[in-house]
This record gives C-alpha cells, structure tokens and sequence, in this order.
C-alpha cells in the first residue's frame, strides 16, 4: 500500500479524474473531499463490508426454510 | 435449453432469458448471470440462482409489499447501466436473508435495480439513508 502524510488543504490525484483531498483535521477525524466522476461509487469502507457480509449471509439458506417462511407469509397476509 | 447442477438439484433453463447483473452484487462481483426461479409457494419470495457458481442463490422479493413508503429512483448512471431507454420502467427488489430460526430481513440498504426491457439488474448502495442491512417483517 502506498502511504502518503498529507496536510490539510493538500490532495492527492488518482489516475486523470480523481481527486482526493483533505479538508479539515479536528479531534480524533479527518474530512477528506473526493472529486470523481459521477458514475463511480464512493462508500464508506464501513457500510460495504456490512453490505458484503449480509450477501454472504444472504446465500445461506435452505429450500426447505423458504417454503415454511413462504407459508407462513401467506397466512400472515390473509390474517390482515 | 442449458442444464445446470445447484445445491438445490438440477436446473433447466433458457441462457437466453437469464437475468443480468453487468457489475455482479455485492462480493459477488464475478457473477453476472442469473437465472430467476419459478416459486414453489405462494407469496412474495421467490429465488435467483447464479449460473457461474451452483453453490450461489439469493432470495429476493419486492419491498413495496411490507415496506409500504420505500422507494428508490435509480441516477442517470444506474439508468446507463442498466440499458434503460427513456420511459422504461425500473422495478425495485430486496435481497431477503431467511435466518435458521425461520425469520426473514430484508436488505432494504442495498437493494436492486432491476430493468425489465434490457433484463438487466444491478445491486447499489443507498449512502445517507437510515434504511438498514437486517430490517424485520413490520410487525401488523
């Protein structure tokens, strides 16, 4: 991994058409600035890996369990 | 019509008729072709089996049916991605985990977009929203 000690107010350019800069340091955070192009995503490291570990999770299941849940959906409704 | 072994036992279907997803999901991004899978029950679930690795299934279904305020409106980005025309209609699915304990959440922080006309469909991020990855049935 590439390390760099940037300042606040300083950048950093990725490739031709992403610029990343540091905005404000304060406390224990950094407010970075991002400049890229519209059609790439830019998330939090955070919220991906949730997202990732849930798709994982989410192809753990079992036929069997899907069409008890299915009935029990049914049932749920028409009792509405 | 292709033949396909799944953890589920054997799947025939029509490579034509597959359900896209150019970037994959997800963790799963090398996974681009999926097949959607007729319901063995009634009601709002139903599955896609990926045909680049038999092990991979999700459950989906669409959120409006519980979750009656949801809405996501796809960018112009997502709407190129997807191969959307002008006044083609974009639908909106959940990935839903059905846990051991036979309760479900639905993943309504990363849903799919899902575009009928080009079959194609794409998993994105709602970045700002309270909208959380494990959201319960709401309780009636």
């Amino acid at each position: 991994m590439l390390v760099l000690t940037r300042k606040a107010g300083e950048g950093i350019i990725i490739g031709d058409n992403i610029r990343v800069s540091v905005v404000e340091v304060r406390g224990g955070g950094i407010r970075i600035g991002i400049d890229a192009p519209v059609e790439m995503k830019i998330h939090r490291q955070e919220v991906y890996d949730r997202i990732l570990k849930e798709n994982k999770e989410a192809t753990q299941w079992e036929l069997v369990d899907l069409n008890d849940v299915s009935d029990l959906l049914v049932t749920r409704k028409g009792s509405q | 019509m292709n033949k396909l072994q799944t953890r589920f036992g054997e799947v025939e279907y029509d490579p034509e008729t597959t359900l896209r997803f150019p970037q994959g999901l997800i963790g799963f991004e090398d996974l681009r072709q999926f097949i959607v899978m007729p319901n063995q029950k009634q009601g709002p679930l139903f599955w896609i089996q990926s045909v680049e690795d038999p092990q991979v299934a999700f459950v989906l279904s669409d959120p409006t049916n519980f979750f009656l305020d949801y809405r996501v409106v796809p960018e112009q980005g997502e709407r190129d991605k997807l191969g959307m025309n002008e006044g083609d209609e974009c639908f909106v699915l959940s990935v839903v985990t059905v846990h051991p304990d036979r309760s479900i959440t639905f993943n309504l922080a990363a849903p799919i977009l899902f575009a009928p006309a080009s079959n194609r469909a794409m998993q994105v991020i709602l970045e700002k929203t309270h909208y959380q990855t494990r959201t319960p049935l709401p309780t009636c």
